[in-house]
C-alpha cells in the first residue's frame, strides 16, 4: 500500500472517530456509576456497568410521559402531513391547471418560511384561540409546518413514475383511485417510507414550538422535557442526561439505520430536484 | 377512453390539493401577514390591540446595539458554517469516492451527526466542552495540542467558534450526501481523457469535479443558508439560552428574546421581516449563480 493509500485510510479514519465519537461518549456515560463518569482524568473504556441512570429517569422522572408525548405529536403530525402530502402531491403531479401549479409554489415558499419567522404569530394565534397548552394543536401545528417539505419530496417521486401503467389500469377498467391504490401506491412506497422518517424525525426532534407553546409539564415532549431532568446551580447528572439522550436518540437512529439506503436517494431527491 | 368516472379530473384536482392549501394558509401565509402587520405597529402582549407606530421598530433594529451585535453574529455564524460545511463536505466526499476498503458503513456512519437532534447534541457538547473536567480539553492537554484549558463555552469570544464547530459536525453530512451522489454518476472515461492529456489531479478536479457538483453545491447551499441563518435550536441550546454576556445571541435568538422576554413584539417582528428580506437577496444571488453553473456544466 503507497503512502497515498495509508493517508487516505488515516483520513477517513478520523472522519468516521470524528461522527460517532460524541454517540461513543453518550453511551459511555449512560451506562457507567457517577464516580467513573465524574473521575479525572476522564477514563475512555467502561469498567462499570449500571442501569441506575435509566431507572431514575423512568422511576424518579417519568421521562416516559414525556416520550409517550413527543411519540404521539410526531406520528399524527407524520401521518397527517403523509396523507395530505400525498394526495397533493399527486394531483400536482398528475394535473397542470393553474390554481393546482400555485399551490405547489406556495408550498415552495411555506418550505422556505423559517419556523423562527412566524413564531410570535403562531403563537399569538394558538394562545388566542386556547390551542397554547395543546398536544393536538402541537400536532396539527408540525404537520403544517412539515406539509411542503413532504409535498415537494414526493411529488418528485410521483413525477418520476411513468403514467403509462396507470393509464394501462384505468382503460383495463380500474376507477383512477383504484389505479392510484394499486399502481402508483406500490410504486412510490420507497419515496413514501423515506419521507415519512424525514417527517417523523424533524418532529421529533422538534424543540421551538414544543418548548415555546407547551406550558404544563405533563404536556411537555422529550426535548423540551430534558430540561426538568437539569439540577439547579448547574448540578447536572451527566449519567442521567446522557440516559435521556439515549432514549431521545434511539428511535430517530433505529429508523435510519432501518431505511437508509431510501434516506439517502430520498435527501438527495429533495435537495437537488425539490 | 376513460371509464367509470364519478369526479371530473378538474374537481379531482382541486379537492386533491386543496386540505394542503388550508393548512399551509393558516400555519404559513396568515402567520407571515401577522408578522408583516405587527412590524408597523406597537403590540399590548396581553390584549393583543395593535397601536400604528409607521417605521419605528424598524428604526430601532438600526439604533440598538444589541440587535446590530446579533446581526453581526448572525452573519458570522451563517457564513462561517457554509464555508466549512461546504469545504469540508466535499472533502469527506471526495473521500468516501475513492473506493477504499470499508466506505460503505463509513458512507452511512457520516450521516449519523445528521440524524442526531440538536437538544441531544447540544447536550453532549456541553458535557464533553467543560471547561474544567471536559473530555476534549483533556485530550487537547494530553496531545500537547493546547498548554491550557480552553473556555469553549464560557469565554464569550470562543462562545461563536464552539458553536459554529459543533453546527459544522452537524450539518456537514447533509453537504457529504449530496456531493456524493453526484460524484457518484460522473463517468469514469471523463477523468481518463483529463489522464490522456497529461492532466494531474489537480487539472482532474478543475475540469472534471468541480464543475459538476458546482450546481448541486449552490442548490444545496441555498436551503442550507436560510435554515442556517435562522437556526435556533444549536446556537440557544448549546449556549444554555444566550451564553455568558449574550455572546451567543444570534438574529433568531434576539427574535424570541425580545417578543417574549422583553415584550416587544412589533420589533420583534421587524427583525424577522427585515432578515427574512436579506435572505431573500442572498437567495437571488444564488439562483442566479445555479443558473450559470447549470449551463456551463450542460
Amino acid at each position: 500500500m503507497g503512502l497515498v493509500r495509508v493517508l487516505q485510510y488515516a483520513c477517513l479514519a478520523v472522519v468516521v472517530l470524528g461522527s460517532i465519537i460524541p454517540l461513543y461518549w453518550i453511551v459511555l456515560n449512560a451506562f457507567r456509576v457517577d464516580s467513573e463518569i465524574a473521575a479525572y482524568p476522564p477514563t475512555f473504556l467502561p469498567r462499570s456497568f449500571t442501569m441506575e441512570h435509566f431507572t431514575s429517569l423512568f422511576e424518579v422522572y417519568g421521562f416516559q410521559q414525556y416520550l409517550i408525548n413527543s411519540m404521539l405529536v410526531s406520528t399524527t403530525a407524520t401521518a397527517a402531513a403523509l396523507v395530505l402530502g400525498v394526495m397533493a402531491a399527486y394531483g400536482m403531479s398528475r394535473f397542470r391547471y393553474r390554481a393546482v401549479r400555485a399551490v405547489g409554489e406556495l408550498s415552495l415558499l411555506a418550505y422556505l418560511l423559517p419556523p423562527i419567522l412566524v413564531l410570535v404569530p403562531i403563537t399569538q394565534i394558538l394562545i388566542g384561540n386556547g390551542l397554547g397548552d395543546n398536544r393536538v394543536a402541537l400536532a396539527v401545528l408540525y404537520a403544517a409546518t412539515l406539509l411542503p417539505f413532504a409535498l415537494w419530496i414526493l411529488r418528485s417521486y410521483f413525477n418520476g413514475l411513468g403514467i403509462e401503467t396507470e393509464e394501462a389500469a384505468m382503460i383495463d377498467g380500474c376507477t383512477r383511485f383504484g389505479a392510484f391504490i394499486r399502481v402508483v401506491l406500490p410504486q412510490a412506497l420507497p419515496g413514501i417510507v423515506s419521507t415519512a422518517i424525514f417527517t417523523f424525525n424533524a418532529a421529533w426532534s422538534e424543540y421551538l414550538f414544543a418548548s415555546t407553546l407547551m406550558t404544563s409539564n405533563e404536556k411537555l415532549p422529550a426535548n423540551p422535557a430534558i430540561f426538568l431532568l437539569m439540577g439547579h446551580m448547574g448540578t447536572e447528572s451527566w449519567g442521567l442526561l446522557m440516559a435521556a439522550a439515549i432514549t431521545i436518540i434511539l428511535p430517530v437512529l433505529v429508523l435510519f439505520f432501518m431505511a437508509q439506503r431510501w434516506l439517502v436517494s430520498g435527501l438527495t431527491e429533495g435537495a437537488v430536484k425539490g | 377512453m376513460r371509464t367509470r368516472r364519478s369526479l371530473s379530473d378538474r374537481t379531482l384536482a382541486h379537492l386533491l390539493v386543496a386540505p394542503a392549501l388550508v393548512l399551509i394558509g393558516v400555519f404559513a401565509v396568515y402567520p407571515f401577514g401577522v408578522a408583516v402587520l405587527n412590524s408597523f405597529n406597537y403590540v399590548d402582549i396581553n390584549t393583543g390591540a395593535l397601536t400604528p407606530v409607521g417605521m419605528d421598530n424598524y428604526v430601532a433594529l438600526v439604533t440598538d446595539p444589541q440587535i446590530r451585535a446579533a446581526f453581526g453574529r448572525s452573519v458570522y455564524w451563517t457564513v462561517a458554517n457554509m464555508v466549512l460545511q461546504v469545504g469540508i463536505g466535499v472533502l469527506i466526499a471526495m473521500l468516501l469516492n475513492l473506493n477504499l476498503r470499508g466506505q460503505r458503513i463509513a458512507r452511512v456512519l457520516v450521516l449519523v451527526p445528521y440524524m442526531v437532534p440538536a437538544i441531544v447534541a447540544a447536550l453532549v457538547f456541553r458535557f464533553m466542552f467543560n471547561d474544567v473536567t471536559g473530555v476534549v480539553n483533556y485530550a487537547l492537554r494530553s496531545l500537547g495540542l493546547i498548554d491550557e484549558p480552553l473556555n469553549w463555552l464560557s469565554d464569550p469570544q470562543l462562545m461563536m467558534p464552539t458553536l459554529v464547530l459543533v453546527n459544522v459536525w452537524k450539518y456537514t453530512p447533509f453537504f457529504v450526501i449530496i456531493v456524493l451522489a453526484k460524484l457518484q454518476t460522473i463517468p469514469r472515461d471523463l477523468y481518463e481523457a483529463v489522464a490522456i492529456d497529461g492532466g494531474g489531479w489537480r487539472h482532474r478536479f478543475t475540469a472534471v469535479t468541480l464543475p459538476s457538483i458546482i450546481p448541486v453545491v449552490i442548490a444545496g447551499m441555498m436551503l442550507r443558508t436560510i435554515w442556517t441563518a435562522y437556526d435556533f435550536d444549536v446556537p440557544f441550546l448549546l449556549s444554555n439560552g444566550g451564553g455568558p454576556s449574550g455572546s451567543a445571541i444570534t438574529v433568531p435568538l434576539a427574535i424570541r428574546s425580545l417578543a417574549f422576554e422583553q415584550q416587544q413584539v412589533g420589533v420583534a417582528s421587524a427583525l424577522a421581516v427585515c432578515t427574512a428580506i436579506l435572505l431573500t437577496g442572498a437567495l437571488y444571488f444564488y439562483l442566479r449563480g445555479y443558473k450559470r453553473s447549470e449551463r456551463s456544466e450542460g
